[in-house]
């Protein structure tokens, strides 16, 4: 006699969700993000992205412990000399914040770290580029308790990776990607005076470039070549798509990765409310019956909905062609706008009470969407005001707008369009 | 007490080169980056016998980014190394540096993780590590140029001729190009260049290996005018890369650095020396590739 028992996966990968803001860290998790990533005022490579300072950390920390879930700080920047000063007191503050690990790429910066900050640990950046096994020993040696791989690392060789060490890994799942070994590339330094690897990057990978040979008597022959159409001349570029892993969780998780990550400190709370939300499902799914697992289509189509380029899986199953670049002219991406945030939900009404985000209309076809993945549509039919006046339309940033939903809603739930 | 150090492209270069140098340069691509010639193992064995006989040293690249396939292949490459009696090897990927401490290697290593090496304790952290010197990143302005080799518990080098990567990409940026447009052409050429969007005399080398691609500066570095400046801070360790100089020209120019350094140490060195090894370097320097001091002269205050 057989006897059947499900699987199920119990060490579950962790979600880890970008967070520019408070708000957005706030999002993150009441969208399912597991621990979240931010940056503090000093030593990230985000110099434009929304910091935190001290006491939003000390914010962000508390309202993370509601879930259970974790904050780490990223300070991956390359320091010159100077660039170190008070990076004792930065770690350590951040420990006492209760912040659970910073993320490191600077050799310089993780001695500091240990030696002044005692007790917090330290996640090696994918900035530092570890691509093997051996460099996973190496800095599980030298204290580190995770490594973000580069994201050249194929499927095959995690799968090495995690059979040879037993330091945590953490891979990225989702987002823009650099075109370099990220940390290799000094574009910007070299050509905008701004330093790629201190928070300077101008993503000049993006920018149109000639292309030319030139022979020892310097005389220059043009090797640009025409569009898809063959009509007009089409630049040299480096620029990625970006990177999406939904369909391939399984592996992942079967491999032993222990976070997912998700790029974006810079983007919205629409996207990393999306994106969260969706792998939280997938990842959820796939380890309470693995063996019953299905993808679901869903999944993929509402991560589309936030998508900025094209998608792909990057390095994990060979090195990405030309399929994989931005060439000839745009193309189409199905995208939402996000229009607004559920502040309450009356009942007996059926009436929501929406913050407004951006522009909509009575008439307009929109989506509600909310944590654990719940969807609807509908189109907006009687609005009101905040004095209870009947609108037509919502055109001010931050408005109160009250409006007669068809299902349920609940604060924290978003509401979208399309464009 | 000044070393020169140089890439060496062949047999015959290098006789020619150890003239002048102290120091050889040398490789193979599954390990080293961006090396004017990959030599086969025969090669590098002859090589380190040839410089040997010379009195001068070998310093063998290992500097790649390693994944798993290679960092299994380089353990017997490091031994074959050390049996060959290679003096040193840069390294830049940490997985080496573990693979060396556990097999009790005795190869001195010299930190190299390019655009990565940027201050001295940085340097000083793969010091207690074992490393016995490094190569400093070429993002480097003079006044942190100098403060790193005052702090540097090891010495550093520095790049005083020739190309600056600054973009490495395991994707093969040119080819993907050129299948996009449809034209049969390869990225392996190192006679390509990038333009800058509105800049069009700018002329970024590019070219593709199994490395993946490498773009480089607009302007080779030449520090001809600022040795004395380097000698007095007390950065000794020369960089001569002849990746894009090649044959006798290439020797030419270590002879005349070579000549500068006599001077230096003789402390006879004049605005006119340094001028007419500028006007030299210029004169053997391939046409259409520029020269400048890099981020020597830079202000560090100007790059945000």
């Amino acid at each position: 006699m057989t006897t059947l028992t499900k699987r199920v996966i119990t060490k579950k990968p962790e979600v880890l969700a970008p967070a520019g803001t408070l708000e957005k860290l706030k999002t993150a998790i009441r969208y399912g993000a597991d621990a979240v990533f931010i940056g503090g005022n000093a030593y990230g490579l985000r110099s434009r992205a929304g910091n935190f300072t001290y006491e939003e950390m000390a914010e962000g920390v508390a309202f993370a412990r509601e879930y259970n879930a974790k904050v780490y700080v990223a300070a991956n920047m390359v320091a010159h000399e100077g660039d170190t000063e008070g990076a004792g007191d930065f770690f350590r503050t951040l420990r006492d914040i209760g912040i659970d690990a910073v993320i490191v790429s600077d050799p310089a910066l993780i001695e500091i770290c240990a030696m002044e900050a005692e007790g917090l640990p330290i996640h090696l950046s994918t900035q530092a580029s570890a691509t093997n096994y051996e460099t996973l020993n190496f800095w599980k040696s030298e204290g580190l308790e995770r490594v973000v791989l580069a994201r050249e690392v194929s499927m095959e060789e995690i799968k090495e990776i995690r059979q040879k060490t037993d330091v945590e890994i953490e891979a990225f799942i989702h987002g823009a990607m650099c075109i370099s070994y990220s940390g290799r590339c000094t574009l910007s330094n070299h050509m905008a005076d701004r330093d790629a690897n201190r928070g300077g990057c101008t993503q000049s990978c993006r920018w149109k470039y000639g292309l030319f040979e030139m022979d020892e008597a310097a005389e220059r022959t043009s090797l640009l070549g025409g569009d898809e159409s063959g009509d007009i001349e089409e630049a040299f570029s480096m620029s990625a798509v970006d990177m999406a892993m939904i369909r391939y969780i399984p592996e992942l998780v079967e491999n032993g990765v222990d976070s997912l990550k998700i790029e974006g400190r810079m983007k919205s709370i629409h996207y990393v409310s999306t994106v969260a939300n969706v792998y939280r499902q997938a990842i959820d799914a796939y380890c309470a019956d693995p063996d019953n697992y299905v993808f679901n289509q869903e999944w993929e189509d509402e991560l589309w909905k936030v998508a900025q380029r094209e998608l792909s899986s990057g390095f994990y199953y060979g090195i990405p062609s030309e399929e994989e670049q931005l060439f000839g002219k745009p193309r189409k991406i199905p995208a939402y706008s996000f229009i607004g945030q559920v502040l309450d939900y009356d009942e007996e009404t059926k009436i929501a009470t929406i913050q407004q985000r951006n522009v909509f209309s009575q008439g307009d076809a929109i989506e509600f969407y909310g944590p654990a993945f719940t969807h609807f549509e509908q189109t907006i039919e009687e609005m009101w005001n905040e004095d209870d006046e009947p609108i037509d339309r919502a055109p001010n940033a931050m408005m109160t707008v009250k409006m007669r939903v068809l299902q349920p809603v609940r604060p924290f739930d978003m509401m979208r369009k399309q464009r | 007490m000044i070393e020169l150090i140089a890439t060496a492209e062949s047999l015959g270069q290098a006789e020619k080169l150890l003239e002048s140098v102290d120091t050889l340069y040398i490789g193979e691509d599954e390990f080293g980056l961006r090396l004017p010639v990959s030599f086969s193992r025969a090669e590098q064995k002859e090589m380190i016998g040839l410089v040997h006989d010379a009195g001068r040293k070998v310093t063998v690249a290992v500097n790649a980014l390693l994944h798993n396939d290679r960092i299994q292949a380089v353990l017997p490459y490091l031994e074959f190394l050390a049996e060959a009696g290679a003096d040193a090897v840069t390294v830049g990927d940490p997985g080496v540096i573990h693979l060396m401490a556990q097999h009790k290697i005795q190869l001195p290593y010299l930190y190299d993780a390019q655009t990565m090496v940027t201050s001295a304790n940085q340097v000083n952290f793969w010091a207690k590590w074992g490393a016995v010197g490094a190569v400093l990143a070429r993002e480097l302005t003079k006044e942190e140029l100098l403060q790193i080799s005052r702090k540097a518990e090891v010495p550093v080098e520095v790049l005083v001729y020739g190309a600056t990567c600054i973009h490495q990409s395991k994707r093969l940026l040119v080819q993907n190009y050129f299948n996009y447009v449809g034209e049969a052409a390869s990225g392996q050429e190192r006679t390509l260049f990038l333009s800058e969007p509105k800049k069009e005399d700018t002329h970024y080398s590019i070219y593709e290996d199994r490395n993946g691609t490498h773009i480089f500066a607009t302007n080779d570095v030449s520090l001809a005018g600022q040795l004395d400046v380097l000698k007095e801070g007390g950065l000794l360790r020369w960089k001569l890369d002849g990746l894009f100089t090649k044959g006798d020209a290439f020797v030419q120019i270590a002879k005349q650095f070579n000549e500068a350094k006599k001077l230096l140490e003789a402390d006879q060195w004049t605005m006119d020396a340094a001028g007419q090894l500028q006007k030299e370097i210029q004169q053997h320097h391939p046409v259409g590739r520029s020269l400048d001091e890099g981020f020597f002269v830079k202000n560090p205050e100007d790059i945000e």
